[in-house]
């Protein structure tokens, strides 16, 4: 038999229980260290991620010191801004703390009202709903490459233009159109090629020769297209007769190779490691409640000899 | 007196209750996968990875749960791996994918998701049969490497058998190769290197080792140890076996550079360098899986394992573990002269 003493026990050990059982529950006791995980998620204009690897290890580094949950969002259709838009809401719905858009129409997404903050990677201030911007001037690395360029081809080389008209961002137009102007200041004529013309969406390059008694020089539109044409001139030896050099942008392994394997002559290119990495850093600066004014990227021209200088290497070929 | 011991007994019930956690099933609407490769440079799993991505859309797309992939590349440290897979963990992956780096070692990993209740679809490198058994949560995509070394090697017999002398390239009764190997601690290269020459034995096609040199599944690599090769060993190679794609095209890089030609080259895994190559006639021929349902059952598999479902019977599983894809042979169409 239980006494009065041990019934008393009891009470006071299941009224123990219980209040140890609410101060858990409401963190009294056991308080768990307080560390803020930021959600941010990174909606890039393309279908494929393959053209942002080093932008991803600039963002995953940021990631780590920033103590941010970055995730990594591509499109079901390349530049399709109506979808960009779509799934910047759902991020927003499901718990995004900020967004890093590169954005498939700048104009669209720039004005698209959000509650949570947007930084955004364009290619040049414009007004807009957004909070922060990354800036790379397409139409000035565009010019960049033209002055190269004109310090290495011959006078009577004729240069072509080589587009892709379906698939043209912004990004791709302002760039062509700063080449242009250089081009056109220094009174040398161009002409554009396309790839969706004749040739059923090949990069019409064999087709150089009977175009120009000249040597043909091609400044491709983006990364996507010089790849393209680097192939052309590495399987074709027509192409390969035709073409002088072979220029453009971006900075993938494929571009890479193809530059140090002579197919492509020079390259204009960022810093994308850096891009990733600021992108991220200004998402939690925001957050934080810091200001973020504009950030505006340098681009570099490089050429074969360029690619083992350790600045370039080190850009180029980014550790994380 | 009773009535008190119910009441403490309850209360101590309700706290122990309390303190495990009642988790309540809610249907998920949306998956989150933690991969991570052991090398993202490597061109066959950069394919994959490109595949999975579209895959993870598909799915996405068709049952409306939103899936986010977290991808890491490992860059050929297990120890990276490990951190990485604790990260995935703490970052609440539904389902981790691990293509490991060291295949021997995959026990702090499955220790990991054991504690954390995640499950693991390994692809690629299959861990070692004592350590899939260690948990029913665990799976392997991948090839069976016994399989892809018989079709590299009846490739060559087929070819043989068709017209000798495109194999045999001096007509003197005997097809000199040179092999080049993948990574010593990758299951596939050793079986490849062992089968695929088994193959062209049992065939009946005459060969004859002149040497080998292991790689490590790089084209760098492939193509200096070619260099020296085609030095020591002047119009003697008549063929080139390699472990996979990327050491083939290493090897072709060499002779480019050496301008030796007509040496027939063959490799493994249908990269999209590789399929390039076999357009242009530069490689002979090459063993795909068919990369499409690689991809599709990693996904498929990670998100009936996330979701509790069963898994989809279009995957069937060897073992209760074990997703074997099909494979195929690729070859140059020799165009005859006119």
């Amino acid at each position: 038999m239980i006494g009065r003493r041990g019934k008393a026990l009891i009470i006071v050990y299941v009224a123990f229980l219980a209040v140890l059982l609410l101060m858990c529950s409401t963190d009294l006791i056991i308080r768990e260290p307080e560390r803020e995980v930021y959600q941010v998620a990174v909606i890039i204009e393309d279908m494929r991620s393959d053209n942002y690897s080093n932008f991803r290890k600039g963002m995953d580094q940021a990631a780590m010191e920033f103590n941010v949950d970055v995730h990594f969002i591509t499109l079901y259709e390349k530049l399709d801004a109506a979808q960009q838009m779509e799934l910047m809401e759902r991020e927003e719905q499901d718990g995004a703390d900020a967004l890093v858009v590169v954005p498939a129409d700048e104009g669209q997404v720039a004005g698209k009202q959000m509650t949570i903050p947007v930084i955004l990677l364009r290619s040049g201030l414009t007004q807009g709903a957004v909070t922060g911007n990354i800036i790379i001037d397409y139409e000035k690395m565009g010019g960049q490459l033209a002055k190269e360029m004109l310090k290495d081809i011959p006078e009577d080389a004729s240069i072509f233009l080589l587009v892709d008209r379906e698939k043209q961002s912004r990004a791709d137009i302002l760039f062509l159109k700063g080449a242009g102007t250089v081009f056109t200041g220094k009174g040398r004529s161009i002409e554009m090629i396309a790839k969706n013309g004749d040739d059923g969406g090949k990069v019409p390059l064999e087709s150089l020769s009977k175009r120009t008694e000249k040597k043909a020089v091609v400044l491709a539109q983006n990364q996507e297209i010089l790849t393209e044409a680097a192939g052309v001139l590495a399987n074709s030896p027509e192409a390969a007769e035709s073409v002088l050099g072979l220029y453009g942008r971006g900075n993938t392994m494929p571009i890479l190779n193809d530059l140090e394997r002579d197919y492509i002559t020079g390259i204009c290119v960022t810093d994308d490691f850096s891009i990733g990495y600021l992108s991220v850093r200004e998402a939690v600066r925001v957050l934080e409640g810091a200001g973020s004014p504009p950030v505006v990227m340098d681009s570099y021209y490089i050429e074969k000899e360029d690619l083992q200088e350790p600045g370039f290497e080190k850009l180029l070929y980014p550790i994380e | 007196m009773g009535k008190i011991k119910i009441l403490a007994f309850v209360l101590a019930c309700i706290f122990l209750v309390s303190c495990q956690g009642v988790r309540k099933e809610e249907e998920k609407t949306s998956l989150r996968i933690g991969i991570s490769l052991y090398r993202g440079d490597d061109t066959f799993i950069n394919n994959i990875r490109s595949i999975l991505e579209d895959k993870a859309k598909e799915y996405e797309l068709e049952k409306g749960i939103k899936v986010t992939l977290d991808i890491q590349d490992a860059k050929g440290s297990q120890n990276t791996q490990n951190t990485q897979v604790e990260r995935f963990i703490s970052l609440d992956c539904d389902v981790l994918c691990i293509n490991l780096v060291d295949r021997m070692d995959a026990s702090v990993i499955i220790d990991q998701a054991m504690t954390a209740g995640v499950p693991v679809i390994f692809f690629n490198r299959q861990p070692v049969e004592e350590d899939m058994n260690r948990w029913d949560k665990l799976y392997y995509v991948g090839v069976d490497a016994k399989e892809t070394a018989i079709l590299q090697g009846q490739m060559v017999v087929d070819l043989y058998e068709e017209s000798p002398e495109t194999v045999d390239l001096n007509g003197d009764g005997v097809v000199r190769y040179v092999m080049l190997e993948g990574e010593t601690s990758h299951q596939d290269s050793l079986i490849r290197t062992e089968w695929s020459v088994k193959a062209l034995k049992d065939g009946g096609v005459p060969i004859e080792k002149i040497t080998g040199g292991i790689a490590n599944w790089e084209r760098s690599q492939a193509s200096a140890l070619m260099e020296q090769w085609l030095t020591a060993y002047p119009d003697t190679i008549e063929l080139v076996i390699s472990n996979n794609d990327d050491m083939a095209l290493g090897a072709i890089d060499a002779m480019e550079r050496a301008q030796v030609t007509g040496v027939n080259v063959i490799g493994i895994d249908g990269t999209t360098p590789g399929l390039e190559a076999l357009e242009n006639g530069k490689l002979l021929g090459t063993v795909s899986a068919n990369k499409e349902l690689y991809a599709s059952a990693i996904v498929e598999l990670a998100a009936s394992c996330a979701l509790g479902q069963a898994l989809p019977e279009e995957y069937p599983l060897t073992d209760g573990n074990y997703y074997w894809t099909p494979q195929e042979i690729l070859i140059h169409e020799i165009k005859e002269n006119p």
